[in-house]
Formats: structure tokens, sequence, C-alpha cells
């Protein structure tokens, strides 16, 4: 008897967990494959990941930032070629002693919810970002305005910020996509879970819904400040998997797709109906030399180095032409930008230097390097060893996993193992501060910065400093002009490669933004 | 019930295990989930929101404790709650799970039956070396196929995402194919067994008509094998879930525990991990449970009935 009870019991739990697994999912309109082309105006796009949530305390990635700013607007939007345009200031300046930072908003801009956007509300979004009243609730990303001492509100248009050192890059910093203007309003009035899924801006794009690990959709907002979008919609899709996401943009499920595969691009570039858009991205990949090191004292050694390594090379093998030889110890997307290279691969040029130096019959280092961090890291390193040989070059490889590495390479000269050092930097502010500073300046040493070669100079530091607290920007621009071309020629990295990203779009669609920061924009688009 | 018993040292053995993840990452795990921009700040917050300045026994601890509360802790990337990240997605791994089982039992024991009841002809072969196939083809490359076959070449079936009715087909081919050729084999071994005893010649001396014969006298007694394997095998489609729902972007656990390991989410890691192992261990249990209906002989209580 006992026996049948529990037969009981387990069958109804059984049809139980049934019932629930196949409980029918929400209705949602879904286009059908042949449709989508005619459907009007709604766009959908596949992207690789999800935002990991929307509320800018929590926010950290890509995905996030490109999803929230179709909703969620800035004070100042940094353009696909890096100029800074007003949005929701209209305009700004420094005060005279460089201090302080006033800004001019928009008037008669509304949130999503009615809620009027002024003076307040850009402090009450301000200071929750740099977490005043509990500084354990910042923002991951509260570091962009590390300077910033008060915001304070002059009146109900003008907002004056207040900074603990002059610091010009603060306006760059602003305009970073994940110090949006979110309605005060509904940061008070709706519990936090609620607010991270449906966030109110004043954007061209309303929040319609969230369904997680599958899409989020967003509708046009008709009252809209500026120009209201041609699209009624905007969805992103979340797939994951390259091929699957190249085989949706294939069959029409999806308009647009980020991130195709490198094997992909080749076949997609013959499709009649598809375009792919290649654009540069923020980030660099490099080898850092461990300057500390006698051998890397020496310029020509490190200047050797580079024209060793053919960097045209690694990228048409390795990444299927997508990516640059760097030209720069930055990227060309970002302010303070100027072409000084490639160092021409040269091998000649690369004996006689090390012959020079006293190293012409070879030498041996040891380069550390993570793997699965960056693309093909390994086989980029493993590249690299190889086309040093050949100038007798003896790279000794050690690979680690990244957790380990970054413990193993961020420490103090006297703890360093290492002679070379691959590491990457994305210059996310899309300004040279937050490049140079923090990988060249000598105060950013680690374990507490990220200057791992150990670079120090007395004229990058002075320039790096000025450019800092001068507010006037082409003057700012030529300051790190300057400090590119001294970098360049010292040579404290191997310069390798700035990173490419590449979109594809069926060929109906118009208007898409393909921003470096890796951003794909659709308020300016329609569907044909 | 001493069966319901045994399954707890399981659990707390899988407990233990999953909380060591985290733990044994080489390096700072602080620091590999917080990422290389991250500021110190942040760096510590993480580094406190696991406890990682306490003792292990602390830890664990702690862990346990939230754990029996229902808190699985936060996600160090999405900042919610690991519990409500579950709960939102588990539903829709079940879903593909038993869409799958029921496309494994349909083609799986239909081939089997087929195969063992018409021995060496050519359904036979052809069905048999279609399970070897389907045994041995690697699931994420089945998916892609079917993508390539179905969504771009025919345009029958949406390509991947969750929605209609319709999008859960590719899937829950992909996932359930490879267990219907178990099945098919096992049906189709269990079958040949069973036709061959006794009471099936017996009974077909007695006259009856072989339909008759196979459906109702063999089959019943042929299942038992089938049924533990198909227990087992729907744990093993809970795992495969992994690479189906990757390849066909169906927003399940798998899904998410691939995103997380990918994001260094270990919280999530952690939870999925063990809502992965909790519902192996109560299927089992259930899969014993209803051998033991199907089989009289079989008995879990304390008196054997020999």
């Amino acid at each position: 008897m006992r026996k049948y009870l529990f037969v009981l019991l387990a069958l109804a739990l059984a049809v139980g967990v049934f019932a629930y697994g196949c409980a029918p999912p929400e209705p949602e309109p879904e286009p059908d494959p042949d449709e989508v082309v005619d459907v009007e105006q709604d766009l959908v796009v596949a992207i690789g990941a999800e935002p990991e949530n929307l509320d800018p305390l929590k926010m950290m990635s890509a995905p996030a930032a490109t999803v929230a700013e179709h909703m969620v607007e800035n004070l100042i939007y940094l353009d696909v070629d890096g100029e800074m345009q007003p949005a929701l200031a209209e305009s700004w300046e420094a005060a005279e002693d460089g201090m302080s930072w006033y800004l001019y908003l928009r008037e008669g801009v509304q949130f999503h919810d009615g809620t009027p956007f002024n003076a307040e509300a850009v402090k009450y979004n301000l200071d929750r970002f740099l977490g005043v009243d509990d500084p354990d609730s910042a923002a991951v990303f509260a570091f962009l305005l590390g300077e910033v001492s008060e915001v304070e509100v002059v009146d109900e248009y003008t907002v004056q910020i207040h900074l603990e050192n002059p610091f010009a890059p603060i306006v760059s910093h602003l305009s970073h996509s994940f110090i949006g203007m979110h309605s005060p309003d509904s940061l008070e009035a709706l519990d936090e879970d609620e607010f991270a899924e449906a966030p109110v801006g004043t954007g061209p794009f309303t929040f319609a819904s969230w369904d997680r690990g599958n899409e989020i959709v967003m509708e046009r907002n008709d009252d809209y400040w500026g120009e209201v979008p041609q699209l009624d919609s905007v969805t992103f899709k979340f797939v994951p998997e390259g091929s699957s996401r190249v085989i949706m943009l294939e069959t029409g499920e999806v308009h647009a797709i980020m991130a195709v595969p490198p094997t992909d691009i080749d076949r997609l570039e013959g499709e009649p109906e598809i375009d792919v858009v290649h654009q540069t991205s923020v980030r660099v990949l490099y080898l850092g030399f461990n300057m500390e090191e006698e051998v890397f004292e020496d310029v020509r050694v490190r200047q050797a180095l580079n024209y060793a390594v053919d960097k045209n090379a690694i990228i048409d093998t390795l990444f299927q032409g997508v990516g640059e030889p760097s030209t720069a110890p930055i990227v060309p997307a970002i302010f303070g930008y100027k072409q000084v290279g490639p160092y021409e691969y040269d091998q000649d040029r690369a004996r006689e230097l090390l012959e020079e130096a006293g190293y012409g019959d070879g030498l041996e280092v040891e380069l550390y390097h993570p793997t699965g961090r960056y693309p093909q890291d390994d086989t980029v390193v493993e590249a690299v060893q190889a086309m040093l040989a050949e100038v007798g070059v003896d790279a000794r490889l050690t690979t680690y996993d990244w957790g380990t590495y970054l413990d193993t390479v961020i420490v103090t000269p006297d703890e360093a193992e290492h002679d070379i050092y691959m590491l990457g930097w994305g210059t996310v502010t899309l300004d040279a501060d937050y490049g140079l500073y923090a990988l060249f300046h000598s105060t950013q040493w680690p374990p507490y910065g990220n200057n791992v070669s150990y670079y120090a100079d007395d004229e990058v530091d002075a320039l790096l400093d000025e450019a800092r607290i001068t507010p006037e920007r082409d003057v700012r621009e030529d300051l790190y002009h300057q400090i590119i071309e001294i970098l360049w020629e010292d040579a404290p990295w191997i310069f390798l490669h700035d990173e490419g990203q590449v979109n594809a779009v069926r060929s109906n669609v118009e208007g898409l933004i393909h921003h470096p920061l890796e951003n794909l924009s659709a308020w300016d688009a329609w569907i044909e | 019930m001493k069966r319901l018993l045994l399954s707890i040292p399981v659990l707390i053995g899988v407990s233990i295990l999953v909380f060591s993840i985290v733990r044994f990452i080489p390096g700072d795990p602080a620091r590999a989930i917080a990422g290389v921009h991250a500021s110190p700040q942040h760096i510590e917050q993480v580094r406190r929101e696991l406890l990682l300045d306490e003792g292990l026994h602390v830890q664990y601890y702690v862990y346990m404790s939230n754990l029996f509360q229902g808190d699985l802790g936060q996600s160090t990337f999405s900042r919610r709650p690991v519990a409500t990240e579950l709960r939102e997605r588990f539903p829709n791994t079940v879903r593909l799970s038993v869409a799958a089982m029921v496309v494994a039992t349909a083609v799986g024991m239909t081939a089997g039956i087929i195969s063992a009841t018409r021995r060496y002809s050519i359904f036979d072969y052809s069905s048999m070396v279609g399970a070897l196939i389907g045994v041995a083809a690697p699931v994420f490359w089945l998916g892609v196929m079917f993508q390539l076959l179905f969504a771009v070449q025919l345009g029958w079936l949406p390509s991947g995402g969750m929605g209609t009715f319709r999008h859960l087909i590719l899937p829950a081919l992909t996932l359930g194919l490879a267990t219907a050729a178990l099945i098919a084999r096992i049906t189709r071994s269990s079958m040949l067994d069973v036709l061959r005893q006794d009471y099936i010649t017996t009974a077909r001396s007695k006259g009856l008509i072989e339909r008759v014969v196979t459906y109702k006298h063999a089959l019943k007694n042929a299942l038992i094998p089938v049924v533990t394997v198909m227990g087992l095998q729907f744990g093993t489609l809970l795992g495969g879930a992994v690479l189906v729902e990757t390849v066909f972007s169906w927003p399940g656990i798998g899904r998410l525990m691939v995103d997380s390991i990918l994001a260094r989410d270990y919280p999530v890691v952690q939870g999925a991990v063990l809502l992965l192992a909790v519902t192996f261990v109560l299927i089992n249990l259930l899969v014993d449970v209803i051998y033991a209906f199907l089989d009289p002989r079989i008995s879990y209580g304390t008196r054997e009935v020999e």
C-alpha cells in the first residue's frame, strides 16, 4: 500500500513538472521569415551577449551600453568620429580655474514617464552613480567620475560639476554610455529590480519588454525631443553562437548581426542581399616590455623587436584580415590619436639594431601571456615567438589562465618574473587620457595601476599632467600628439594590432550606426 | 524511503563540490571576476560578497545556511539574485528536455519495435545504421546542420530563439535524436530478448495473432530496461541542453551556465550546477520508483520478495 502511495506521489510530481514545462509560452508575435522583409519598421538585431543589467550602477558591458543608449541619453554624445555632440546638455565650459565645469542643459525635455528633465535630475543621477549617500552602492564604473567632488544645481537648467583637481577629460567621461540620465521619479518609485528591467530615460525609444535570455524590445518614443525615429520598434535578440547569428541573418529572421565570426566573413561578403560592415574598435593588443630589466633599458632592443614582428601576417592569417597594425599606442577612434606607425616589418633593421646594442649573438627572454582572454591570444604569441626566433631572439613562453595571469604580471618590479607580457586595453572613454595616463604615467605602476611596463619618463609625465588640466580641446589634442610621438620612438611595447569589429546587415536596412565602442545604434535607421 | 535518505549524502557531496569551484580558481577570484578595468573598490566589493577573507568552513556554513533559505547569492554579472535567474530559465530547459524526450521516445521506440519484429529487414538495417549515426554525431554539429537544412535551405522553421511552438521543433529534434538512437537500440535488443522467451512461444502457440503477442505480451516486459535508460537519459538531456541551447539561442539553464562561465559569474555557475545535480538525483529517484512499479519483482522495502 505504502509503495502505491509513493508511486502516486511520484507520478503527481512528474505530471506537475511536465505541466509546468509544457505551459504555453507567452504569446508573442513572431514574424514569419518571409514576412520580415515586408513588415513595416520593426528592426531586429542579433547580438552575442545579453546586457547584464540596465541600471547604470551595475552596467559593465558593451551589449548593455548598446541597448541602453536607445532609451537613455547622456549629457554629451560621442559620435562615430569621436566628436562631442550636444545631447541632454546643449553646451559646456570649464570655469576659469579649471576646478569645475558648467553644463547648460536642454530645455523642455521630458522623461518617458513625464517627469521633466532638469538640473535636479542630473544631480540625482550623478550623485547616485558616485554613491554620494552610500559609497558602497557606487557604480561599477564610478571611477569615470573619480575626480568629481560635488555636483551643484546652479539653476533649473545649469549644473556645475566641482572637481578635486582640474580634470579636462571629465566631459569625455560624462559621455560614457553608462552615465545615462534616468528619471529620478522612476529611480525612487520603483524598487531596484524593477527599475533594472525597465529603464525610464529621455531617449528615442521606450522600453517595451525584456524576455531574459531571449530578447529586449523597445518602441518608438513619439514624444522624443529630437528627430523622432522612423522605426516603430527595435528588438535586440541574444544569440551567443556566432554561426547561429549568421544563419538568422541569412534566413532574414534578423536584419543585422554584430560580431560576424571571421570564418563567415568571406561567404557573407559574396551574398548580394547582405552588407558586411568593418569598423574599428577601441582596443589595442600589445606585448609590453618589462623596462626594469637590463636588456630592455636599451631603446634599440625595444625597437628591434618591433621591427621583427610582421603584424600584417598575423592579421591576415589569424584574423582573416580583421584588424589593423597599430599606428599609435591608442586606436584612431580615440580623441588625441595621431598616426605615427606602424613599425614596418624589417628583419634586417631588427638584426642591425640588436647588433648595435650588443646582442648580435642572440638573446633569451621570458614571454608571459594569458590564454582564452583575447581572440587567438596564444596563437598570436606563438607566431611572434617564431618571428623573433628569426632575428635571434629566443622567447620562452609561459601561459596562464586569466586570473592567475593578472596576479602574475600586475606586480611590483621586484616581484616581476616576466620580460615581456601580453595585454590589451580598450580606451572606453574615447579620450586619450584613459588610454595613455593609465598605461604610461609613472604614478600608475602596479600593483595599483596598469603601467605594467614600469614606464617612467619625466617629459611624458609632465605632458600627461598638463593634458589633464588643459580645458581647450585643440591644445590637449596637441599635447597627446607629442606624447604619442615620444612613446612610439621609445617603444615600451611591441605594438601589435588594433582589434577590428565586423557586423553584417541586410541590404534593405539603412542608417544603422556602427560605433567603435561596439555599439550598434538604430535611431537613424529605416527598412526599405 | 531508504532511497530518499541515500540521496542526501549525494546532494551534500554535490554542494561541497559546487562550493569548491570558485575557491579553486587559480589566482585571485575577485580580480578574475571583476576584470582588468575594475577599480580596487570594485574588486574589494566582489571579495566581500564572496566572503573570500573568511575561513573556508565559515564560507561553507554561510553558503549552506543561505541555501536553505533559498538564497543562492547574487550574480556578480547581472547583480540580480541567482535564484531569480534560475527560476526564469529552468522552465525553458524543462520544456526543451521534455519535448526532446517525447521526440526520443516516439522515434526510438517505434524504430526499435519495428526493427525487432522485422529483424534483418531493410528497415532494421537502415534504422540501426541511423541509430549508430545518431549516437555518434556531435549535438552541436547536428544542430547547425538542421539549421542549414530546415531554416536556410527550406525555410520551414526558425533557426533559433524562443517563442512559438515552431521554435521548439529543431532544438527538440537535435537534443532528442541521440537519445532516440539509444532507445531504439535498447528497445530492439530487449524486444528480441523477450520474443525468445518461452511464454511468448506459449502465447503464439495458443494462436494469438502476432500483433497482440508483440504489443500486449512482449512489449510490457521489454520496456523495463527502456524505462531505466529513459530515466537516465533524461538527466543526460538536461546536460546536453547546454550545447543545444547555445546553438539555438534557447534561454534555458544550459545557456545561462555557458554565458556565466564566460562572464566568470561564479555564483550563477554554482547555482545552475547545483540545480541540475538536484534535478538529476530527483529524476533517478523517480526512475527507481517507476521501475519498481513496472516490475513487481523489484522492491526497495525492507522485505525482500523472493
